[in-house]
């Protein structure tokens, strides 16, 4: 498993923006970010496929905890990890990722 | 943002919108943008997606709650229990085969309910990843997944219970039992005094998600619902209290 850094990980792993820091702020008290189903179905989906099996994704997740991703809490390390490995693994391509980025927030922002 | 709704017919009242986190974060960001690049790149579909989602977000304990509650009260149904994992969960409406035909790829169909008894005490694990009886008890708690629990429990099981408030008596044996990719497992603790005449249902309210994990032990009065009622000991006096003295 790769732990080679990558950049576009590494300017997203704001810890001041995870749910634990963000939901007080906003007086929210649901522990989990909304998109934290859609993570864990994603996960689901990869190993159904046969794309990222769970044992190998989880196996992955521990490493990345432990080293590059180890100050910041859940849901948002488990998300950073299973990208991190999709990219490592080149199951997607990490100037894809940003391009993608810059879109969806673009989508989000026009409303 | 803050506003009102006003919904329906004149009768409604005006309510205030709960809080939300209004603002968008490069992790709600990267999370749609994976997920939209797999599904482009054909690693799954939308559809699969939505289906895992359903399923994911409408499970939770309240079934495990049950089958408990039910072998309590009902001999055979506690021997089916222990023998047919599987088959007793189908009575309490709970298909592992579900939402794939097969199972989904992290809860396979083995299955075992492990029972305590006076001399024996048993908890669950995954030391290897989180795999955890999620047809049955929903989604595992946070700290189910930590290296902390996971790394700990199978070496310190007293000192780990200990530190969730279970303190039991050197003379109860605890067995940590580790689920794994092919094999779940689920706690069946004991019934306790003072339940005698109680039905399915008001027992069904003290088995709690910790108790079927092990880490708790079911006691009347204890629902998931109850707050912590113990004062603290020497709390920390306000600034106004001082202020008044």
């Amino acid at each position: 498993m790769s732990e080679d850094r990558i950049a576009l990980l590494e300017a997203t792993c704001n810890q001041d923006k995870t749910w634990e820091a963000l939901a007080p702020r906003y007086g929210v008290t649901n522990p989990s970010p909304p998109w934290k189903t859609s993570l864990t179905a994603m996960c689901d989906c990869l190993a159904a496929s046969g794309a990222l099996p769970a044992l190998e994704r989880r196996n992955a997740e521990d490493d990345l905890a432990d080293s590059l991703y180890s100050h910041i809490p859940s849901p948002e390390r488990e998300l950073l990890a299973l990208v991190h490995t999709m990219v490592s693994r080149g199951l997607v391509n990490e100037a894809d990722l940003i391009s993608r980025m810059k879109a969806v927030r673009a989508r989000l922002e026009e409303v | 943002m803050s506003h009102t709704h006003t919904h329906g017919s004149p009768g409604d009242t005006h309510h205030k919108a709960a809080p939300m986190v209004e603002e968008i974060t490069d992790y709600e960001v990267l999370e749609i943008a994976v997920r939209e690049l797999a599904i482009e790149h054909g690693l799954f579909t939308a559809e699969d997606h939505r289906k895992f989602t359903e399923w994911a977000e409408s499970i939770g304990p309240a079934a495990g709650s049950r089958l408990v509650a039910k072998a309590w009260t009902d001999p055979a149904y506690k021997a089916l229990a222990l023998k047919d994992g599987l088959k007793a969960c189908k009575e309490v409406g709970v298909d592992w085969a579900e939402p794939t035909g097969v199972g989904t790829p992290s809860d396979y169909m083995e299955f075992h309910v492990l029972e305590d008894t006076p001399a024996l005490h048993h908890v669950i694990v995954c030391t290897l990843c989180s795999c955890y009886p999620r047809p049955l008890l929903g989604m595992s708690p946070e700290w189910y997944r930590t290296t902390n629990y996971r790394r700990r429990l199978v070496r310190w099981p007293r000192q780990v219970l200990a530190e969730f408030g279970l303190i039991l008596p050197p003379e109860v044996e605890v067995r940590v039992e580790d689920s794994n990719q092919k094999c779940r497992f689920m706690v069946m603790p004991m019934r306790p005094e003072g339940t005698g005449n109680w039905t399915e249902e008001q027992l069904a309210e003290i088995v709690t998600r910790d108790c079927m994990i092990g880490v708790a032990l079911p006691k009347p009065g204890r629902t998931a619902d109850v707050h912590p009622i113990q004062k603290a000991r020497r709390p920390v006096k306000s600034s106004h209290q001082e202020a008044a003295q």
